[in-house]
């Protein structure tokens, strides 16, 4: 615990030593990448140019000798390989004083800017990321309903207009993704199984700087012409597509699909093996079951769009033709493995976010979960069904008539454990004392919107009223409706809820309550005026909205400044708690499960002692309400932890 | 009903508690009876004039869908307003909740009842969809050969020997079935008439025959592109007129086709 107090002084003692600070950084990382790409660029260009006929380079072989080099001596700059080389060459195992300056023992904020491996300072760097990433993917948002907001063009030209739109896209899809395995996954996770880090905290530190060198290959696009494709980056658009701005989409999807594999792999095998003593898979938080099934999940996704992607860059670079019809390539190709690891995609976004508002719930009706372990048979339903659904996104691909049955069968059979999940939520509730915090009102958000989001989802998987609306605003409605409404308010459930023990401070609860319900009624107004639009036959996808379409879209555009509202609000009440908050508590909601028994700001290798585990977290009021009174502290001894830790009760 | 038992093994709570259960259940059962009367009555101002039958089916089973939908979304909805109203707490709960856990009965019944939904709307959609689909074509039926490229629509007649190509709007008789063959010549597209109920993407290198529809109504309508295909993917939409026979046969030869 004294080392996070110590920190500043130490650092203040070592700043003579620029050097040592600042090698390896990401400043040497940035420094080191940039030199690489621009060396690897030049020589590409002066090959390619000398082999061609004509003289002129290949575009597509520059960038992606650019992209790659940069991803290569990034990490070379960041000493991501110091730890490999060291292992290979060095005649001695590292000092356990080496391992712990490797996760940022006495750096100070500086850690936060090192290859550090230490689970939260990942975990804080993913959440960082996540705020600056959800910053551009909104921003993209207002300026699409900016333009939509009358027919014709009005600020954007056509190219423009759908760049915006697939960076949009891409973002918000990339962040939905990370936003609770990243920083929650990361920084809570293994705290809550009793870890004291990850697996294997080096991978941990790589899945993160990968994601971050991803960040700039991807916001090039905006300098190589940009991408006309949108977020699905379909063959054989793609393909025909002559600026190399698709190639930074091509290679953003690489970059951050090893990203998430990598932390998959290490989030699995931590909560394999790392589990403290009694922590059986019974007894899981039901979080780290969510978090869990979702990177499983990408695990079997992500491989076929890692591999799409490469078939496109292969398509453009070396003309091969796995894509094109005229040279017997097939654009059903690239849809089949886009969607194999679309589909499942939305489930990876779904679950985590589904399991933070039931561990929520649980917590502020101050009751067990209704029915633990069918909600886990729920959750793993769905992550393998979810496996199986893509091909209701080729239903009206042409594809054989046949086909159709299996499609509707899969899909519709998600909905029963999609369905165990409101049981038991509302089981939840049902004669709790319900605590209606910030955290709890996202929930009850998430509730309502994944209903909407849920119920919309039939209409697109029953065939006939999917040919009326595939393709359409309805569908754009509808994802958002999962993504947005359960997706990202389930994001800032726990982040309210944890943000707490992970910063130390309280996000001030006004502006938090202020922050939903412009949010919710800015969401539900917006996508609601699109659904209407999209039953009327507006297509996706349109720079400018045809004039039948025009009232629709300009009531989702002003609902949108709600949202708009609703970000600044949530930007402030940030800035404003990191500078003036309050200091949080160890346990600041009377949780039971381990997070909130170590204390505020959790110390490096974050138990003293590692605590044994003897039930569900969950053990709120009595076991049966005839039985006689038990203490409360009885039921929440379950987790008996030796030495007690200094706790604040309030 | 399976979710009578949510009251689960709190069964004997203390008698001055209200019956919550009963309560929540006859609030959902009112305003689901309310809520299905009011999309009966709106329905007609909110679903889009259907052209042809098989739109005019795809909108039937739109409605259906809502009927079912409007009470399954009013039970979260009410059990979790009812839960927020009744069973809040102002400020921090000084003691927990029941622990009530769901009774095999309840969870086999409401794994019954969601599958039996699950089975409905799927024996719906596929027999409504083969419905749809098993009209066969006779030798009345018109076919046209429909032509997507970057970034416009061109039909072709080749009964006729026509095309609409250089034509202000697309034309199509009433009360003839027709059949469209969908391709495309560069990237993929997709081939949409609201209307008419047809939707199905235009594949490169493809040629896909939709099913045989029967345009109904006299009007003009439009036909979009529904797949995102570069550039001018919104300006990809052109009139399509359902007319009369005698102004149809005109069009085609003013389009340089044959009777």
């Amino acid at each position: 615990m004294s080392d996070t107090m110590s920190s500043t002084t130490v650092a203040t003692v070592k700043r003579p030593n620029l050097i040592n600070s600042l090698f390896p950084s990401v400043i040497s990382g940035i420094v080191l990448g940039v030199v690489g790409a621009a060396l690897a660029g030049l020589l590409v260009n002066r090959i390619t140019t000398a082999f061609s006929p004509d003289s002129v380079p290949n575009d597509d072989a520059v960038t992606a000798a650019v992209y790659t080099a940069w991803v290569l001596f990034f990490f070379i700059g960041i000493g991501a390989f110091n730890g490999v080389f060291k292992w290979a060459f060095a005649r001695r195992e590292p000092t356990p004083a080496e391992e712990l300056q490797l996760a940022g023992k006495d750096q100070g904020l500086w850690r936060y800017f090192r290859f550090t491996t230490d689970h939260k300072v990942v975990g804080m760097q993913y959440l960082a990321t996540v705020f600056v990433l959800f910053f551009f993917g909104s921003m993209g948002a207002f300026m699409i309903r900016l333009e939509q907001s009358r027919p014709g063009a009005i600020f954007f030209n056509p190219q423009t207009y759908n760049t915006i739109v697939g960076m949009h896209g891409i973002i918000m899809i990339a962040t939905t993704i990370i936003m609770v395995s990243g920083p929650f996954g990361n920084f809570i996770l293994p705290i809550m199984i009793g870890a004291r880090d990850m697996a294997f905290p080096r991978l941990n530190a790589l899945s993160y700087w990968l994601l971050f060198a991803a960040i700039p290959i991807f916001f090039s696009t905006l300098a190589l012409g940009g991408f006309p494709t949108g977020w699905t980056g379909y063959a054989p658009l793609a393909v025909q597509e002559l600026t190399p701005g698709m190639d930074a989409y091509c290679f953003t999807i690489l970059v951050f699909a090893i990203s998430t594999t990598v932390a998959a792999m290490n989030i699995i095998t931590t909560v394999m093996v790392m589990r403290t003593k009694g922590m059986t898979w019974g007894r899981l938080p039901i979080l780290v079951w969510g978090v869990v099934l979702s990177v499983i999940l990408s695990l079997t996704a992500f491989p076929s769009f890692i591999v799409s992607q490469i078939m496109v860059l292969m398509d453009r670079i070396f003309n091969t033709s796995f894509f094109l019809a005229a040279s017997g390539g097939s654009n059903w190709l690239y849809e089949h493995l886009f969607w194999f690891m679309g589909h499942p995609e939305v489930y990876v976004i779904a679950l985590p976010a589904m399991a933070v508002a039931a561990e929520l719930t649980a917590v502020f009706a101050r009751k067990p979960l209704f029915g633990y372990r069918l909600l886990v048979g729920g959750l793993v339903g769905i992550s393998v069904l979810s496996v199986i659904v893509w091909g209701h996104h080729l239903y009206t691909s042409g594809s054989e008539n046949a086909l159709v049955a299996p499609y509707m069968l899969d899909t519709e059979l998600i909905s029963i454990p999609t369905g165990i999940f409101f049981l038991v939520l509302v089981g939840t509730l049902w004669r709790g004392k319900i605590w209606l915090t910030v955290p709890m009102l996202f929930v009850c958000g998430l509730l309502v919107n994944f209903v909407i989001g849920g119920i919309t989802g039939i209409y697109l998987a029953d065939l006939p009223t999917d040919e009326i609306l595939h393709g359409g605003m309805f569908v754009t409605a509808h994802f958002h409706f999962t993504l947005v409404g359960a997706g990202v308010f389930g994001f800032f459930a726990g982040l309210y809820y944890w943000f707490p023990k992970m910063v130390g401070k309280r996000l001030d609860p006004l502006l938090g309550r202020l922050h939903f319900w412009l949010f919710e009624i800015g969401f539900v107004g917006t996508f609601t005026a699109l659904f209407y639009a999209g039953l009327q036959g507006e297509p996706r996808w349109s720079a400018n909205v045809a004039p039948p379409f025009a009232t629709p879209n300009l009531i989702a555009s002003l609902f949108a400044i709600l949202i708009a509202a609703s970000v600044f609000t949530f930007i402030y009440n940030v800035i404003h708690t990191l500078m003036r908050g309050e200091h949080a508590v160890a346990n600041e909601w009377g949780a039971k499960t381990l997070e909130w028994t170590v204390p505020t700001p959790v110390p490096l290798e974050n138990f003293e002692e590692l605590p044994v585990v003897t039930s569900l977290p969950y053990g709120y009021g009595s076991p049966l309400p005839e039985s006689p009174v038990t203490p409360a502290a009885d039921i929440a001894g379950a987790i008996t932890q030796a030495p007690v830790q200094p706790q604040a009760e309030d | 009903m399976s979710e009578a038992n949510i009251g689960g093994n709190a069964g004997s709570a203390s008698p001055a508690e209200p019956r919550h259960l009963r309560r929540v259940l006859i609030i959902w059962a009112v305003l689901s009876v309310i809520g299905i009367a009011i999309w009966l009555a709106v329905a007609q101002f909110i679903l889009p004039q259907a052209a042809s039958s098989l739109d005019g089916a795809d909108n039937f089973t739109f409605l259906v869908l809502t009927v079912l939908a409007v009470p399954v979304s009013l039970f979260v909805f009410v059990f979790l307003g009812y839960s927020l109203i009744v069973f809040r707490v102002q400020g921090r709960p000084t003691e927990d909740g029941v622990p009530l856990q769901p009774r095999p009965s309840l969870q086999i019944g409401w794994l019954g009842v969601t599958s039996l939904l699950c089975l409905f709307l799927l024996i719906w959609g596929l027999i409504a969809f083969y419905q749809e689909t098993s009209a066969a074509s006779t030798s009345n039926t018109l076919a046209v050969q429909v032509t997507a490229q970057q970034w416009q629509w061109t039909f072709n007649y080749p009964q006729y020997n026509a095309t609409s190509a250089g034509a202000q709007v697309i034309e199509l008789p009433v009360n003839r079935p027709v059949e469209f063959y969908v391709t495309s010549k560069d990237v993929l597209h997709g081939f949409s008439i609201r209307a008419l109920g047809v939707r199905v993407d235009a594949n490169p290198g493809e040629v896909t025959t939709t099913a045989v529809i029967t345009p109904t109504q006299i009007g003009s309508y439009t036909v979009q592109c529904v797949e995102l295909c570069g550039l001018f993917h919104s300006d990809m939409w052109e009139a399509v007129n359902v007319v009369s026979a005698d102004s149809f046969n005109s069009w085609i030869i003013s389009q340089g086709g044959h009777l």
